[in-house]
């Protein structure tokens, strides 16, 4: 048996599916975090508290007026709520004066 | 965690996510599906999990901390797109099966065994086995945003190995795992927990699926194909591959596929599964759900439901460990163990009388342990270092008529907030005495059913064969 015979021939279409999300831009940055009001938004894993306590000091050290809005007020962005949590957190952080967040932990 | 991030970017709230060095590939993959191929990201160096205050405080305040600074003020560089990708009708490989084949593993398109080569005859022959139109859309699945279409189901069912009457089972589970209940955008995620197929209904007969012997043992071309269908699917749609999208631990092998001995569920009187999970007796249903692991009970022995039962309440419980925090602290009411036993057990519990919701009920008051270890387990795995089940009960978040009847650390307390959260399914060797126990990995893998949509074929257009053809002169 040749190869050819052995190997068939085959036209075969692409496995995957189209992407279906559009690129989108980074919102503004400003240019100092003086003043500036930072949420810490937590998955409640891997010492993203340790690590929020060691930001907070670090920031305040260099940017006059920083504040935060702690984990505990935002409470746990990846539990059984996570969905309606992450929808619904545009608006709390606005109605709270949030100019900019982090988050933890991917790890 | 990046998914928060978008959310607020979206929103206008400049962002900074924390990654751990052995995420920060899955965090590349994961912003351009998010659609923020710039999103930036902080380093914690190494994983604070591991490190002693000192180290942890000298690696954020080294690194992480100027990285979120940088990230929150200033100019941005942009960061990579997606890369050009071919259209959902493209040819992407003409030539002979060798060759296609390791074309397909090197761009990440196989699982690394042989691949049915996804021709046109043959994706026409799987789509004939439905109504719908192949265009259609059953969902948007992260971490790659792409649209799950009939097309695919059909596309990647070739590819599996499955036969084409298999469709519309691959269509159920495709719209299973779509559906946002499920959670399928945590399918990467550190415990690697493989989803199980279970199939109930006229179906499993109709296309030769085991449900006896060996029931979750390769070498039943419909259990098989059909569960590797799944993994294929996460892989080439859903978009999780290891070292980038999927970042389980150590994972596992796709499962194969099983189903309920409906005839000995009938036989006693009991609901199958899919009755279970709101469907019609007779429907024909996929149910999926991911657990972490499992365990057997091998050749159990007794003649009353009682001692038959406490081997399954004590192989729940050993399954269930870091999955506690299923029931309360990363979920809430979420942990869904499953149990398999075997026809001979089910009868053998149903001839007292028993009915499926008894054995829930007695699992319910047995798979329990004492308070103190509840609670030192949450504080082991989810990291918070003080965990008072009566704490929670008053704050509304469990329920107090299970959690928290009296201060008494050593009381027991179960590992499910009621008896319906256990999942029982009668399957595997009818004539042995054993059960198979699965921890269950909570909301990133929750339960769904489908029903699955049966259909006569329609009539294939030619091509209808292209298993014989030759290469072009």
């Amino acid at each position: 048996m040749d190869r050819q015979t052995d190997e068939g021939y085959f036209e075969a279409y692409w496995p995957r599916a189209a992407r279906r999300m559009k690129t989108k831009p980074l919102a503004p940055r400003p240019e100092s975090l003086d003043g500036k009001r930072v949420a810490l938004l937590w998955d409640y894993l891997f010492r993203g508290d340790d690590i929020f306590d060691v930001i907070e000091e670090e920031l305040r050290k260099r940017f006059a007026g920083i504040s935060f809005m702690g984990w505990r007020e935002v409470g746990n962005i990846h539990s059984s709520d996570e969905r309606q949590m992450v929808a619904a957190l545009p608006a709390r952080l606005k109605a709270a004066g949030v100019d900019a967040v982090i988050t933890a932990v991917a790890a | 965690m990046l998914r928060a991030s978008a959310a607020c970017e979206a929103a206008g709230f400049p962002s900074s996510s924390l990654v751990a060095t052995a995420f920060v590939e899955q965090a590349k993959a994961t912003r351009v599906g998010l659609g923020y191929p710039n999103l930036p990201w902080a380093t914690l160096v190494g994983h604070p999990a591991v490190q002693t205050p000192d180290q942890l405080r000298h690696n954020v305040t080294s690194v992480t901390v100027p990285e979120v600074i940088a990230n929150l003020t200033g100019a941005l560089a942009e960061g990579a797109t997606a890369n050009a990708e071919p259209s959902v009708r493209d040819i992407v490989f003409k030539g002979g099966f060798a060759d296609l084949n390791q074309h397909f593993i090197e761009r990440e398109w196989s699982d690394g065994l042989p691949i049915n080569p996804p021709t046109r005859a043959r994706i026409e022959a799987f789509l004939s086995h439905t109504q719908r139109d192949p265009e259609e859309v059953l969902g948007i699945m992260l971490p790659d945003s792409r649209a799950a279409t009939i097309w695919s189901v059909a596309v990647n069912g070739v590819m599996a190995g499955c036969r084409p009457e298999y469709m519309p089972v691959l269509v159920a589970l495709a719209e299973a795992m779509a559906d946002p209940e499920h959670g399928v955008e945590h399918s990467g995620n550190t415990p690697g927990g493989e989803t199980l197929i279970i199939l109930n209904g006229p179906v499993v007969k109709a296309l030769g699926f085991n449900y006896t012997q060996g029931v979750m043992r390769d070498g039943f071309q419909a259990n098989t194909t059909v569960g590797r269908f799944w993994r294929l699917y996460l892989r080439n749609v859903a978009g999780f591959l290891p070292h980038k999208t999927d970042k389980a631990t150590y994972g596992n092998t796709w499962r194969v596929a099983i189903a309920e001995n409906d005839d000995a569920v009938r036989a006693i009187g009991w609901q199958p599964l899919s009755v279970d999970q709101g469907f019609a007796d007779g429907d024909s249903t996929v149910t999926i759900a991911r657990y972490t692991g499992g365990g057997m009970a091998s050749s159990m022995s007794g003649s009353k439901p009682e001692g038959l039962l406490d081997y399954l309440a004590d192989g729940l419980i050993k399954n269930t460990f870091w999955q506690i925090m299923f029931s309360v602290g990363t979920g809430y009411g979420k942990l869904r163990p499953l149990a398999l036993i075997t026809p001979i057990i089910a009868e053998t519990i149903a001839a007292s009388g028993w009915s499926k919701d008894d054995v829930k009920q007695y699992l319910f008051e047995k798979a329990r342990i004492p308070a103190w270890e509840f609670e030192r387990m949450l504080r082991d795995w989810t990291g918070k270092p003080v965990w008072s089940l009566t704490d929670e009960a008053r704050k509304g978040s469990i329920p107090a008529d299970v959690y928290a009847v009296s201060e008494d650390p050593g009381r027991l307390v179960p590992i499910v907030w009621e008896p319906s959260h256990f999942m029982v399914v009668v399957t595997g060797d009818p004539g042995r005495t054993s059960g198979y126990m699965f921890g269950h990995n909570g909301q990133f893998g929750f339960p769904v059913t489908k029903k699955i949509a049966v259909s006569a074929p329609s009539p294939v257009s030619s091509p209808s064969t292209d298993s014989a053809r030759r290469s072009p002169a």
